[in-house]
C-alpha cells in the first residue's frame, strides 16, 4: 500500500473518531464553565482553568501584589496570589465537588449491585456450566435446553409481569429486586459461554486428574477454573457493563428513590433542581463513566480478545 | 464392598450434579418464567396493582390492535426508527472496521479499535443525557452552530418540535459508530482465509468490488447478528425515548414499548400492559424466525444451502 493511500485511511478513521468523540469534549470543557460562561459563549474555552494558568506564575514567584479573581459564588475578591490559585482551582472543580456529593450513593450502590451480580453470574454459571459439560446425568439436556428457552423471552414481555412479582415478594426498595433477576438471566448468557468453553477442552486432561484420585470440586478448581481464566473476565466484564447501564429497572423498583444506581441516579439529577447547574450535570456525567474506564483500563486485552475470538456471530 | 460403593458414589454424584443446577433452574422458574406465563395470564384480564381482577378474555388485544389511537402511529415510529437503526449498524461500523482492518501495522489497528471502544465506558443514560441537555438544547450545540453561522432562523428546539422531533430522535447517536459492532465486523473481516484474499488479488479483485463482493459475503454471520439484535432492541427498547422526549411532542415519538410502560406505571392498567408486551414479543419472535430463514451466514452460502 502506498504512503498516500495510508495517509487517507488514517485521515479517515480519524474523522470518524473525532465525531464520535466530539459530545465528550464538549462535556468536559462545559463541566469547568459556569451557566453565564455557557449562555453567552458555547464555544469557549473553560475561564476558570485560563485563571488558574494566570495566577501560577506569579503564585510561584511569591509574589504579593493582590490579584483579582471569581470565587465559587461567582463574585470577584481581591486576593495575595497563593490564595487566588486556591480560589481559582475551588471554583473550576465546582462541578464536580457537587456533582461527586450528589452521585456518590449512586455510584456507591451500582458498584455493590454489578460486583454482587457478576460475582453470582460467574459462581453459578461456571458451576452449572460445568456440571452440565462434563458430567453425564439423567436430564442434563433437557435442562440446558430450559435454562438457554429464556433467552427466547425479550426483556419486553416480562417487564410488567416481572415488577408485579417483585412486588409481590416484598423486594421493592431492596437490593434484591435489582441483583436476584440480574443474577438470574444474566447466569443464561455465561452458561452458554462457559459450556460452549468447557465442551471444547480436552477430556484426557480431566481423565488423567480423575486417575489421580480428583474429585469434582478438585476438577473444578485445578482444572477448570484456571484454564477459562480469559473466558470468565470476558463474562464478568459483559455482567458488569451489563449492569452498570441497566436504568429502567432501578427506576421502577426504587419507588422510594434510596437505592438508586448510577443510571437511574443520573436521570433523578438532571431532572432535579440541581439540574440548573450545567457544570455539575455534565461533571457528574463524567464521574459516573471513571469507574468503567478503570474496568476497560484493566480488562481491555482479554475483552478485545474475547469479542474478536469469533465468539459473536449468528 | 467395592461393588455397593460404586452405585452409592455414582447416586452421590448424580445427586450434586441436580444440587449445582437446581440453583439456577430456580432463580430462571421464579424470575423468568413465572412473568412470562404471568403476561399471558394477566393479559386476559383488567387490573390495578391490589385491585379487584376482570376477565376481560381477549379484550385488551382488541383494544390495542382495534380502538386505541396510539397503537399504530406508536407502530409507525417503531418501524422508522428501526429501520434507520438497521441501515447504520450494518454500514458505518462495517465501513470504519474496513478502513481499521486495511491499515498494514497491527500496533495502530490496535490503537484505533480501542479508541473506538472507549466511549462504551460512559453510561447509555448519561449518553442519552448529553443528546438532549447539550446537543438538542436550545443552547446547545446544534443551534449554536447554527447562530455562528448566522444560520439564526433555523434554530429550534429540535426534540420538542413536533415536525423534527422524530428525525432527531433517530440522528441521536450520530455518527453510529459503535465500537462494540466495530469489534464484531473486525473479528469477521480478519477470519476471513488468507488463501481467499490471494485469490482474489490474483484475480484483480480489489478496492470496493473486493469489499462487496468478498468481504460482505463474508462477514455475513456478523451482519445478521447485529441485524437480529438490532431489530429486538428496536422493537422493545423505549429507555432512550424516555430519557430524551418522554415520548412527546404529544405523541410524536411514542413507541410501543414507551406505551406499554405508561399504561402498566402511569396508568396502572397492569392486564392492558401485558397484552402490550405479548404482541411485542410475538412480533420479536416473528421477525427473528424471519431473519433466521431468509438472511444467510457466511456458513450456510458456502454450504450452498
Amino acid at each position: 500500500m502506498n504512503h498516500g493511500k495510508q495517509i487517507l485511511l488514517h485521515a479517515l478513521i480519524l474523522a470518524f473518531a473525532a465525531a464520535t468523540l466530539l459530545p465528550f469534549v464538549f462535556v468536559m470543557n462545559n463541566s469547568l464553565r459556569s451557566n453565564a460562561e455557557q449562555y453567552h459563549a458555547f464555544f469557549g474555552l473553560p475561564q476558570s482553568l485560563e485563571r488558574i494558568i494566570v495566577t501560577i506564575p506569579a503564585a510561584l514567584r511569591g509574589a504579593t501584589e493582590p490579584m483579582t479573581v471569581e470565587d465559587e459564588e461567582g463574585t470577584l475578591r481581591q486576593v495575595a496570589p497563593a490564595k487566588a490559585l486556591g480560589v481559582s482551582v475551588l471554583t473550576a472543580t465546582k462541578g464536580y465537588r457537587h456533582a461527586w456529593h450528589v452521585i456518590r450513593p449512586y455510584m456507591l450502590n451500582s458498584l455493590f449491585v454489578s460486583i454482587t451480580t457478576a460475582a453470582g453470574v460467574l459462581l453459578l454459571g461456571s458451576l452449572t456450566a460445568y456440571v452440565l459439560s462434563r458430567q453425564r446425568f439423567f436430564g442434563a439436556k433437557a435442562l440446558y435446553l430450559y435454562i438457554i428457552g429464556t433467552m427466547m423471552f425479550p426483556g419486553a414481555l416480562t417487564l410488567v409481569p416481572s415488577f408485579m412479582l417483585v412486588k409481590k415478594l416484598g423486594l421493592l426498595n431492596t437490593y434484591w429486586a435489582m441483583i436476584l433477576p440480574y443474577i438470574a438471566g444474566g447466569q443464561v448468557f455465561a452458561i452458554f459461554v462457559f459450556k460452549s468453553f468447557f465442551d471444547g477442552l480436552p477430556e484426557e486432561l480431566f481423565e488423567s486428574a480423575r486417575l489421580d484420585g480428583a474429585g469434582h470440586s478438585q476438577l473444578y478448581r485445578y482444572i477448570v477454573l484456571p484454564l477459562s481464566k480469559p473466558v470468565l473476565s470476558v463474562v464478568a466484564v459483559m455482567s458488569i457493563l451489563g449492569t452498570w447501564n441497566e436504568f429502567l429497572w432501578p427506576f421502577i423498583t426504587n419507588t422510594e428513590g434510596k437505592y438508586h444506581v448510577i443510571a437511574s441516579g443520573l436521570y433523578v439529577l438532571a431532572t432535579s433542581p440541581y439540574a440548573s447547574n450545567f457544570s455539575t450535570l455534565f461533571a457528574a456525567y463524567l464521574i459516573s463513566s471513571v469507574p468503567l474506564l478503570l474496568l476497560f483500563i484493566y480488562a481491555t486485552k482479554p475483552f478485545i480478545q474475547g469479542v474478536t475470538s469469533g465468539a459473536f456471530k449468528a | 464392598m467395592n461393588r455397593e460403593r460404586i452405585p452409592n458414589h455414582r447416586l452421590r454424584a448424580t445427586l450434586s450434579c441436580y444440587a449445582i443446577v437446581a440453583v439456577p433452574v430456580l432463580l430462571l422458574t421464579l424470575f423468568v418464567y413465572l412473568p412470562v406465563i404471568w403476561a399471558f395470564s394477566k393479559s386476559l384480564y383488567q387490573f390495578e396493582i391490589g385491585g379487584e381482577s376482570v376477565f376481560v378474555g381477549l379484550g385488551n388485544y382488541v383494544e390495542f390492535l382495534t380502538a386505541d389511537p396510539v397503537t399504530w402511529p406508536s407502530l409507525g415510529h417503531m418501524l422508522l426508527l428501526t429501520t434507520f437503526a438497521v441501515c447504520m449498524r450494518l454500514s458505518v461500523p462495517l465501513l470504519v472496521a474496513k478502513l481499521v482492518h486495511s491499515i498494514p501495522v497491527e500496533r495502530w489497528r490496535y490503537v484505533y479499535r480501542i479508541v473506538f471502544l472507549t466511549p462504551i465506558v460512559v453510561p447509555g443514560v448519561a449518553v442519552q443525557l448529553i443528546w438532549s441537555g447539550l446537543i438538542y438544547a436550545d443552547n446547545g450545540l446544534v443551534n449554536e452552530t447554527l447562530r455562528s453561522l448566522g444560520l439564526d432562523s433555523l434554530a429550534r428546539g429540535w426534540l420538542s418540535d413536533p415536525t423534527t422531533a422524530l428525525p432527531a430522535v433517530a440522528l441521536i447517536g450520530l455518527p453510529f459508530v459503535g465500537g462494540f459492532e466495530v469489534l464484531i465486523y473486525y473479528a469477521g473481516l480478519s477470519g476471513i482465509p488468507e488463501s481467499v484474499n490471494e485469490a482474489a488479488r490474483l484475480e484483480g479483485c480489489t478496492g470496493l468490488r473486493k469489499f462487496f463482493l468478498i468481504d460482505i459475503p463474508m462477514v455475513m454471520s456478523q451482519l445478521k447478528l447485529v441485524l437480529i439484535l438490532t431489530i429486538i432492541g428496536g422493537v422493545q427498547g423505549f429507555q432512550g425515548l424516555f430519557i430524551v422526549t418522554r415520548g412527546g411532542p404529544g405523541f410524536k415519538t411514542t413507541v410501543p414499548g414507551l406505551w406499554m410502560y405508561y399504561n402498566a406505571f402511569s396508568f396502572q392498567r397492569m392486564g392492558y400492559a401485558c397484552a402490550i408486551g405479548v404482541c411485542l414479543f410475538v412480533l420479536i419472535f416473528g421477525l427473528t424466525l424471519l431473519n433466521m430463514k431468509y438472511f444467510r451466514s457466511t456458513e450456510e452460502l458456502e454450504g450452498g444451502r
